[in-house]
């Protein structure tokens, strides 16, 4: 999907919670914070945690410049499952 | 015969095959961006078909301003409590429209993309989904997309 965008024209960047996946199929930029399958922008409610994920991942947006560059992010959630 | 020329030595060695680098540029700065968000979580209205939880390709388009308990998902490949508490943790569409309100971005494409992750064909993601969902967010002029549930 995100290479479809990206082909359109239109700059992408996935919020990868499994960063492997994403080397894999050769995403153009991912964003790694430490986040589990169910909760890739941050806890539930955590208004702060999740603004600030999609902060920094807007960010890169801009300072991404290699096709292919995973960043990890500093936030980290674990789910209580 | 010893086949063993230098110990510890491998002939072959598996590496993946990525595919090719697909790569557009950012021409504007953040601030004078109109931002779309799409998701494979499974995230669609409660008045909107349901997804297959295996297998579905088709997609459907959320507005930017929905109420957070319009949206339900429906996904049988991840543990959904996270995101039945609250939905911005696979879509945080609210946080982008509070970034917008703050002025980070400019502004927030009126109409989010969401599909079905789990499994489904893969060439129907390819020659379908995919450009269905570039076309849509093309004809809003967004410039540029965050994605989640990769």
């Amino acid at each position: 999907m995100q290479r479809a965008i990206e082909e359109a024209g239109i700059p992408t960047i996935i919020i990868a919670a499994l960063p492997p996946v994403v080397k894999q199929t050769g995403s153009p930029r991912a964003a790694a914070p430490r986040v589990p399958m169910g909760a890739n922008a941050g806890e539930p409610h955590n208004i702060k945690m999740q603004t600030a994920i999609v902060r920094d991942t807007l960010k890169l947006l801009e300072t991404i410049q290699t096709p292919g560059t995973i960043v990890p992010l500093p936030y980290e959630y674990l789910a209580k499952v | 015969m010893n086949l063993t020329t230098t110990i510890g030595m491998q002939s072959e060695i598996y590496t993946p095959i990525i595919p090719k680098s697909v790569f557009t540029q950012m021409t504007k700065a953040l601030k004078d961006c109109k931002i779309g968000l799409a998701t494979a979580a499974g995230v669609h209205m409660k008045v909107q078909t349901p997804f297959g939880k295996v297998g579905d390709w088709t997609f459907r388009e959320i507005p930017f301003d929905v109420d957070p308990n319009e949206l339900m998902v429906t996904h049988g490949g991840y543990d959904n409590g996270d995101v039945n508490k609250d939905v911005n943790c696979m879509f945080p569409y609210q946080r982008l429209n509070e970034l917008k309100a703050e002025g980070f971005i400019k502004d927030v494409a009126p109409i989010h993309l969401t599909f079905m992750g789990g499994g489904g064909l893969q060439d129907k993601f390819k020659e379908y989904t995919g450009p269905e969902v570039a076309k849509i967010f093309k004809s809003e002029n967004v410039d540029a997309v965050i994605l989640t549930a990769g």
